[in-house]
């Protein structure tokens, strides 16, 4: 009973919005990290709307809805709204039942979108956010360093104007771009996205905060003037377009019969978005953990869930939190879900005011953007300690190299399970030191006894029956049923055999096992 | 017997393609089916973007216009520049971002009569309006123009088209429907002005213009034109003020000015 009233004070706290950052934020910054922020997602957001294949307002509203819940629900400094692979998955689970773009597609969308939200609130109820607790840091980092080259390598066709190339590894388009350049790249593309890359580049230890809008705007300009000269034609620059922006696009999703059955066909890709998008969320609130101070992981994904299950009723889709805006907010001094907040009013204020010029803005400047947020999330200092390590180093260039080559769903798949494998190993490890002492040999241990790490003590116990051997658990934190098990059956076999086996017990009272059975055997 | 068998599936390829052409839905059969596939859904939006572009291709257009204001009953009225004119080009898909006839076809018309910005190849808008265009040529023959493509060439007057003349055939007929300032009204698009087709249009082509005036206008009372009535007020029309062509840069026109001017003057003092 206690426990499941405990269960519940948990929920609602969870689900109340903690505002205790008001007293503590850091407004000045909070502000400008929150505007910068502002400015960044409004690309990314047609972008990965792009992506989704839904009209480039919908990812507008993402920034602005999706995000603005996923921080005011959340209590960390974690930026959410439009996600690439998010959007990605949600496009290719959809592809195959609608016409990519067409109505139909954008309301089977909004559809999956609101199945994902609400497994992800299932996941909260179940308590799945405690499997991101056994992140190991290496591997966060190793995901951290794969989307980099992720980005890097996905900005390269809107940097360069290739149109879209296809390859299966990353590394391929490098080569279909060196050996195609002369035919495929657009040099006015390459120039403006150039500049954009150089100036974020060498601003950048210049001005921390604000190098991200210079690189913008120095790409804006050489664009505009390149796009002025030229002529439209000559210079073929992708553009940015009209963006228009309803200031409240509320409405109830339009869930037909239709709209079930697909949903209830995709339901298989609404669990695996939903666990990417948490995951992804996680791990970035891990990361901020290690810089910030404690995160409650649980609300987290509640915010998550909630976001994204109410994403359909203000016309969007489903988002998760982004590493990339994450990281510009925490290097712009951010440290409350207050940046978040402001990035998700500004990109109103920005869209109403700026619209018409935004319209202007050539594609390749943001991808310049993209690269160099890429380039910045690959971090020497975090990855030369690892590879020190060889646990950690293993782990981060397994995370890596999944991340890289087989994209952001396989590396989180790769990550939890090498951060698992080595958790078990690392937490089984158990170390006997042996010695003897008046005729009776001393064991003790040191480390978790439990069923997987007890094997080769039980082995040294059974070898000699008839020795007298005292056995020290006063270093074990955990001692298993089955492993108490054990050692009551080896005193057992020493009765038998006429030795003896003494425990001294374990310092935590609950799990260890007592040396009342044996003693009452002798008496 | 390789002949028979050749023969066979030819004559199955055709079936096969008679049966398709007979088969084809309308749009409206396909918008009140409950499931469409990747192409008919393709082919619905593509419809919804001809009929109501400033809706459903919003990004890119920078004018009051829709193409089926100038394609007229969405593309399939001939003589009207109807849009079943697949078998001209290259095929629908494009692979691998390799410029595609069609496609480059559909940006122009974005670029110039919408007065737009022109989409990449890969926009969803582009495939789409491909796919209805793809639609609609249905068991056409690859390569031949079909009856009524484009618009008709206005039979050979002996004279030269004559914009004053055409001025006042603008304001006894067409003012009507398109208002004495040619910026539209309720009932009819714009002519001229902000709000319309730029000045590197097709439409801006006095003979092609001619030729789309004499067979669809005025609304309601077709060919009631004389062939030169049509060429003078197509002159008149391409006299107006409108959006400059965007193949010019204009830095560049300005710089090219400044120098003219600066040898100009070099010129004029030496
Ligand atoms: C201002 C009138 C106007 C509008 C609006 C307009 N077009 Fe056109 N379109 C033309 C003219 C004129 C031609 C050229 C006919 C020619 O070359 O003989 C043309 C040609 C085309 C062609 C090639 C047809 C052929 O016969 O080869 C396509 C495809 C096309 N337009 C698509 C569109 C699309 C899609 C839109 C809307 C986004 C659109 N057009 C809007 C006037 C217009
Ligand atoms: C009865 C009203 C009416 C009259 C009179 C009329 N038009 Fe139109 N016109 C229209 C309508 C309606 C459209 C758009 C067709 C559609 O969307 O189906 C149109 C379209 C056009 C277009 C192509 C679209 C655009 O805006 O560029 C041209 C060019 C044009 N008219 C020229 C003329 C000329 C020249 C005259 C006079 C000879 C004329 N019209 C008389 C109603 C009229």
């Amino acid at each position: 009973m206690t426990s499941l009233r405990r269960y519940l004070a948990g929920l609602s706290h969870e689900m109340t919005p903690d505002l205790s950052w008001v007293k503590t934020a850091n407004v000045r910054s909070e502000l400008v990290s929150g505007q910068v922020g502002a400015l960044l997602v409004i690309p990314q957001a047609i972008t990965f709307a792009y992506l989704a294949g839904v009209p480039p307002v919908y990812g507008l509203y993402c920034a602005v809805f999706v995000g603005f819940l996923a921080s005011f629900l959340g209590n960390s400094a974690m930026v959410g709204g439009p996600n690439t692979a998010v959007s990605i998955m949600l496009s290719m689970s959809v592809m195959p039942y609608a016409g990519r773009g067409s109505p139909l597609y954008v309301e089977y969308v909004l559809a999956l979108s609101l199945m994902v939200g609400l497994i992800q609130l299932v996941i909260w109820l179940l308590r799945g956010g405690e499997v991101f607790r056994y992140f190991s840091p290496a591997a966060i980092t190793g995901i951290k360093t794969g989307v980099g080259v992720l980005l890097i390598t996905s900005s390269l066709e809107g940097a360069l104007g290739l149109g879209s190339v296809r390859t299966q590894f990353f590394y391929e388009k490098f080569y279909v771009v060196i050996s195609g350049w002369g035919d495929l790249v657009n040099p006015c593309a390459a120039v403006i996205s150039g500049v954009t890359v150089a100036t974020g580049l060498v601003l950048k230890p210049f001005l921390r905060r604000t190098y991200v809008v210079f690189a913008v705007l120095a790409g804006c300009v050489i664009g505009a003037g390149i796009y002025l000269y030229a002529g439209p034609v000559a210079s073929n620059l992708e553009l940015l377009g009209h963006v228009t922006f309803h200031a409240f696009p509320f409405m109830i999703p339009n869930l037909t019969a239709q709209h079930l059955q697909f949903v209830e066909e995709v339901f298989p890709n609404a669990v695996a978005i939903a666990v990417l998008g948490l995951a992804q969320s996680l791990v970035i609130a891990r990361d901020l953990e290690a810089r910030t101070g404690p995160v409650n992981l649980h609300k987290e994904v509640f915010a998550q869930g909630a976001s994204n299950a109410l994403a359909p009723f203000c016309s969007t889709f489903a988002g998760s939190g982004s590493f990339n805006r994450t990281s510009i907010a925490l290097e712009m001094g951010a440290l409350t879900p207050l940046s978040g907040i402001v990035a998700a009013v500004a990109v109103v204020v920005i869209a109403w005011g700026l619209g018409p010029l935004l319209t202007y803005v050539p594609m390749p400047a943001i991808a310049g953007i993209l690269a160099i947020v890429g380039i910045g999330m690959i971090q020497r200092r975090e990855i030369v300690p690892l590879l020190r390590n060889r646990v950690d180093g293993t782990v981060f260039v397994l995370t890596l190299a999944a991340v890289s080559f087989l994209g952001l769903e396989a590396g989180l798949l790769v990550a939890v399970l090498s951060s698992v494998a080595f958790f078990v190993a690392g937490v089984s490890k158990v170390q006997l030191l042996i010695s003897e002492e008046d005729g009776a040999e001393h064991i003790h241990v040191k480390g978790n006894l439990f069923y997987a790490s007890f094997d080769r003590l039980a082995r040294h116990l059974r070898r000699s029956p008839a020795a007298h051997t005292v056995l020290d658990l006063s270093h074990v934190p955990f001692c298993d049923s089955a492993a108490s098990d054990m050692i009551e059956s080896v005193q057992k076999l020493r009765a038998r055999h006429g030795g003896r086996l003494d425990v001294r017990p374990s310092s935590s009272p609950r799990e260890a096992p007592t040396n009342a059975g044996s003693t009452e055997g002798r008496t | 017997m390789m002949q028979t068998v050749a023969r066979v599936l030819c004559a199955l390829v055709v079936l096969g393609v008679s049966v398709a052409a007979a088969a084809r839905p309308t749009i409206e059969e396909l918008k009140s089916r409950k499931v469409l596939d990747d192409y008919e859904a393709n082919v619905v939006y593509g419809y919804n973007i001809v009929t109501d572009t400033s809706r459903y291709a919003a990004r890119y257009v920078g004018n009051r216009l829709q193409c089926s204001n100038c394609h007229l009953q969405a593309g399939t009225k001939p003589h009207a520049i109807p849009l079943d004119v697949e078998g001209l080009y290259p095929k629908w898909r494009s692979k691998n971002g390799v410029r595609n006839g069609l496609g480059l076809r559909i940006r122009e018309c974005f670029l110039y009569s919408m007065n737009g910005i022109m989409p990449p190849e890969e926009a969803p808008e582009v495939q789409a309006v491909s796919a209805y265009i793809h639609y609609l040529s249905e068991g056409q023959v690859i390569g031949r123009l079909p009856p009524g493509a484009r618009v008709p060439m206005v039979p050979e007057t002996g004279e030269d088209p004559n914009p004053a003349r055409g001025e006042t055939v603008y304001h006894r007929i067409c003012a009507a429907c398109h208002g004495p300032d040619g910026h539209g009204t309720a009932a009819a698009p714009p002519l001229w002005g902000p709000e319309s087709y730029n000045a590197g249009a097709g439409m801006n082509d006095v003979r092609k213009a001619a030729g789309f005036i004499w067979a669809n206008m005025p609304v309601g009372n077709e060919n009631s034109l004389s062939p030169q009535e049509a060429l003078d007020v197509a002159a008149f029309l391409h006299l107006q003020i409108r959006p400059a062509d965007p193949r010019d840069g204009r830095l560049r026109k300005l710089m090219e000015r400044l120098v003219h001017r600066v040898s100009e003057l070099f010129g004029a003092t030496q």
